[in-house]
């Protein structure tokens, strides 16, 4: 625990420091030269439930993977959780699929957010699941659609309330 | 709160000189005030990438984190490891592999920038299984991607080197210079 706290307040300094200086969160979601499905998974949740990514199927998911450590995805989490409020929660889902921690790491953590997420927050304990993404670096998102398909990637930190990509959302919920 | 400064002019037009592909390099150093920490930012051909010295104890804190064995932990802090932001400034791909980089010493000599999968490779004989923080091998960046990761060079506390770091848009090569590039300290200077 002591570990940690420590790591939460290294990690807030450092994005303190670097925050100004990282690029602006830009919000250009680019669409995938050729769609594939998107690799079902069983991950757990918060409360050590199962959940299935294909349970979300006939919904448009937004799947972020992300840390606690990644100051990237600190900063665009805020971004998320608004993206989620605004658009009905029957057409689309948000899920941030966490890289090799546990609940209580992430608890801890996002009691240190300005907004605390109320989104599905999932974890990749040996982070299977990004590799069968292909993910290399943190935050790494996709934009999946209704049958299942990957749309869009994101690679870095992005404002994802932003008009742009609700308009995105939109579109692909209105396919 | 942060002070721009920007470099001398003349060592901007030197290093320009020297690169046949980039057509203007813009380089600023930041620096923290509060913990005088540097950071050198340079903007090229469609290209922006940001290096952040790192203390030695936020590499522990995150290595000790993972529960990496102390001796692990204590490898990677003795490293000279900036934070590092590379960005496509671009509207065309982006691509960069870490093995084309060097670092060059203040005698001239230039070697190869510590990989990932180097590092991955040393960490999975001791057992480690955790493979983020450190900044991917390659990139392959669409128009507003980018990313963050560790940059590791074998180099003690404040030493000066350059970084030689190259990249690709639309499969066309480029190369940059980052010059006089410092280690972080052991530890923050102590304020009165």
């Amino acid at each position: 625990m002591k570990n940690t706290f420590l790591i939460i307040i290294l990690t807030l300094s450092f994005s303190l420091n670097a925050d100004w200086q990282q690029p602006e969160l830009s919000h250009n979601l680019t669409a995938v030269k050729k769609v594939i499905q998107a690799s079902d998974f069983e991950l757990q949740d918060m409360d050590e439930e199962k959940v299935k990514l294909s349970d979300y199927r006939g919904k448009v998911v937004l799947l972020n993977f992300w840390a606690t450590w990644c100051p990237p995805c600190i900063r665009e989490m805020p971004s998320m959780e608004r993206l989620h409020q605004r658009v009905s929660a029957d057409d689309f889902k948000v899920i941030a699929v966490n890289q090799m921690e546990d609940a209580d790491e992430v608890f801890a953590f996002t009691g240190q957010l300005e907004i605390d997420p109320t989104f599905e927050i999932l974890f990749d304990k040996t982070s299977e699941v990004s590799q069968d993404y292909a993910v290399r670096g943190l935050p790494t998102t996709y934009l999946i659609d209704k049958k299942g398909n990957i749309r869009y990637r994101a690679v870095g930190g992005r404002e994802f309330d932003h008009a742009e990509v609700v308009k995105l959302v939109n579109s692909l919920i209105d396919e | 709160m942060m002070k721009c400064l920007l470099v001398k002019p003349a060592l901007l037009i030197a290093m320009l000189m020297l690169l046949t592909e980039a057509a203007a390099t813009e380089v600023s150093i930041h620096k923290n005030e509060i913990s005088g920490l540097l950071t050198w930012t340079a903007a090229d051909e469609g290209f922006k990438i940001e290096l952040i010295q790192l203390l030695p104890d936020f590499i522990r804190a995150i290595y000790a984190k993972h529960n990496f064995p102390k001796q692990e932990v204590e490898r990677a802090a003795a490293y000279c490891i900036f934070g590092t932001i590379i960005k496509n400034t671009s509207d065309q791909h982006l691509s960069y592999r870490v093995s084309d980089w060097r670092y060059r010493t203040q005698d001239g000599k230039q070697y190869p920038v510590k990989t990932k999968t180097q590092w991955l490779e040393e960490w999975r004989k001791a057992g480690i299984t955790f493979s983020w923080t450190l900044l991917p091998d390659t990139g392959e960046f669409a128009v507003g991607d980018w990313q963050q990761g560790f940059t590791t060079v074998k180099l003690p506390r404040e030493t000066t080197f350059d970084l030689i770091y190259k990249w690709q848009l639309d499969g066309v090569a480029h190369t940059g210079i980052l010059e006089n590039l410092r280690c972080a300290p052991e530890s923050l200077p102590e304020t009165s």
